[in-house]
């Protein structure tokens, strides 16, 4: 799934919007290395992992991208994880965006194992024995219909499963796959390889989180943050959330929930608005080698300052959906080896 | 960097608090004369100053029952500007989806202010800054919150008049939620729910007061929400100089006892006032205007009949 991205250099059109896009991330580099949400705030490991992954093949100066990578670096926790900010002294959910986005460069095995030893340590609070316990003996009515056997992974440690996060934490994952297992998938063989101690702890996991994305799927297929039904009343499923379980979801067997939702997210496609939205579906669309169906807008009607003035993760999707031959997400299907033609 | 973290008062040394109420049948009144002349009434020490509108949006709402209005928003921008604010920023850190632009173009809010640019303020991915929560009402020991939010001149909480289907009501309080920045504690703000709700609302409301709110009770939701109650309509919108006394008198609007609601009561204490008899009335008196709500079956004891 994670190629050396050396080897897949892709320098885009010059004057293309995503050179232009490209520029302004560039541009908006830190001095520290790292990126913040809006240009000249203050450097965060999510905006900074989006914009090494958007930036990873297009030939920008080594000096910067190994800046950017030293950030990263620098931020991580002894214990494995990234903090969502500076100053915060417990990690959380980037810790999967910050080791798939290390998986990506060479020479950064000591720092994915170690943020993959985090994630599987890191239980939800909201299984727990103690907690499902106290729910047994709780009078108040249960409003969500969750299946507490399977386990996910939060935003923030000591919390609950959510949808996003897990399939972050799953993301993660599969940059280590075995090669064996990777022989029956649909994804590429992984080039980090599984570390002995993780071998068993994310065989564990993993499954367990699958069946929490299933569990908690709308009922007429997609994601929403993780409550399809709350009092009886059906959850609507988002645009974003259901991009992330697919792409996590996308190594995964077949699925009837999946091929629902991958449906929703085919039908819905033509209504998305917002450029965030519009780049990561049309990314997931092409992992899964999905035609795109006409669109509302097109990712070319947003300027480029458009896009970087709604975050630089913002931009960075966008980039990333602009680039026909993406490292990551990969595609995952047999006919993956013959990309479409990007969407304008 | 101002008056955000402000000095606790006991409700027996405060002041009467001021709260207004206006009819208000439809979004499509001049809404903008509308709030001028009510904000006037309260001499709100805005000159040159930087107001931060802190708008409820939650969710895709072409419908206009689940989001602060945008015509309101516009309305208190126009009004705000024409007291004399340098500059009014509107903004919001929406809880459940993190793409804020797909629920700004479900609202239209931009057909309504004009473009915005920078000053619409995704409070979800601002830079943040580390808040001690003195008041500890919560397991929260500290927060990171928007420095957008913190820095403001003058802080106005604008909530949609609803229900909710865990804090049995989510009013200019409940609202602050939503300066809890997804970017650090996720989509929901699930820490705040194991934290306890009901005292997470009073840690934030401690550290980042609002100095004023106005409440979009034109169109609300009862029953289920935030996001999957019914619209109910009451026609009203409310004003006041403390969050507890305005949210307090909404509660009284909508047929719910405010007392009973678990934050207000510990609230009543050293946030503002409770009490109709601490709470200078204005406008429209309650009885014109109330409105029950149904709501959920976990708090049918809040209600007043």
């Amino acid at each position: 799934m994670n190629r050396p991205v050396s080897s897949h250099l892709s320098a885009p059109a010059a004057g293309s919007p995503r050179q232009a896009i490209l520029g302004l991330l560039a541009d908006a580099q830190n001095s520290d290395g790292g990126w913040a949400f809006a240009k000249g705030g203050d450097s965060r490991v999510e905006p900074t992992c989006w914009a090494l992954l958007a930036l990873a093949d297009t030939g920008l100066a080594p000096s910067e991208m190994a800046r950017g990578l030293d950030f990263l670096k620098s931020t991580q926790l002894p214990d494995g994880s990234w903090p969502a900010t500076k100053g915060m002294n417990s990690g959380g959910w980037v810790t999967s965006l910050g080791a798939l986005t290390l998986a990506q460069f060479p020479a950064h095995e000591k720092s994915v194992h170690a943020a993959l030893q985090w994630l599987c340590d890191d239980y939800p609070r909201d299984s727990s024995r103690w907690q499902k316990l106290l729910k047994s003996l709780s009078a108040r009515k249960q409003h969500a219909s969750h299946n507490d056997e399977f386990r996910g992974w939060g935003w923030t440690p000591r919390t609950s499963s959510w949808v996003e996060p897990t399939a972050f934490a799953l993301l993660a994952f599969a940059t280590v796959v075995k090669p064996e297992e990777a022989l029956g998938s649909a994804c590429e063989p992984a080039l980090l390889p599984v570390p002995p101690q993780l071998a068993k702890p994310m065989s564990d996991r993993r499954p367990l989180a699958i069946g929490l994305l299933y569990d908690r799927m709308c009922s007429g297929g997609g994601w929403n943050c993780g409550n399809p039904r709350v009092y009886g009343v059906d959850g609507e499923a988002l645009i974003l959330p259901t991009c992330w379980a697919l792409l996590a979801l996308g190594d995964a067997p077949d699925h009837p929930k999946r091929a629902a939702s991958l449906a929703w997210l085919e039908k819905s496609f033509p209504t998305i608005a917002s450029p965030g939205s519009l780049a990561v579906a049309k990314i997931t669309l092409e992992s899964y080698n999905v035609p795109l169906p006409s669109a509302r807008r097109l990712l070319a009607d947003f300027s480029p300052d458009d896009l970087e003035g709604q975050g630089t993760h913002v931009a960075a999707w966008a980039a990333l959906a602009l680039n026909p031959s993406r490292v990551w997400p990969a595609r995952f299907s047999e006919s993956s080896a013959t990309p479409r033609q990007a969407q304008p | 960097m101002n008056l955000r973290n402000r000095q606790l008062i006991p409700s027996f040394s405060r002041p009467p608090s001021r709260v207004l109420i206006r009819k208000v049948a439809r979004y499509e009144e001049d809404l903008l004369a509308i709030l001028y002349e009510s904000l006037r009434e309260f001499a709100l020490p805005v000159k040159d100053k930087t107001v931060f509108l802190k708008a409820n949006l939650v969710g895709h709402d072409p419908q206009g029952f689940i989001n602060t209005h945008p015509a309101v928003l516009a309305a208190a921008r126009e009004a705000f500007l024409k007291l004399g604010a340098a500059r009014v920023l509107i903004g919001d850190g929406p809880a459940l989806d993190r793409d804020t632009q797909a629920i700004l173009e479900s609202v239209r809010l931009t057909e309504f202010t004009g473009k915005l640019g920078a000053d619409f303020c995704d409070l979800n991915i601002d830079d943040v800054e580390r808040v001690l929560l003195e008041t500890r009402a919560s397991l929260l020991k500290e927060l990171y919150l928007p420095k957008t939010v913190l820095g403001a001149d003058f802080f106005v909480s604008m909530p949609k008049l609803k229900t909710h289907h865990w804090a049995g009501v989510t009013l200019s309080m409940k609202n602050l939620f939503g300066i809890v920045p997804g970017s650090c504690y996720g989509w929901p703000k699930n820490v705040l729910h194991w934290a306890g709700i009901d005292r997470s609302i009073l840690d934030i409301n401690a550290a980042a007061r609002p100095d004023f709110v106005i409440v979009d009770g034109i169109l609300g939701m009862e029953g289920n929400g935030p996001i999957q109650g019914n619209s109910k309509h009451a026609g009203v919108l409310l004003f006041g100089d403390d969050p507890v006394a305005a949210d307090s008198t909404a509660c009284r609007v909508i047929g719910v006892r405010p007392e009973k609601v678990d934050y207000l009561s510990r609230a009543s204490t050293m946030l503002g006032h409770i009490e109709s008899s601490k709470i200078q009335q204005l406008g429209e008196p309650i009885a014109a205007v109330q409105t029950p709500f149904a709501v959920v079956s976990e708090f049918h004891h809040l209600l007043i009949s």
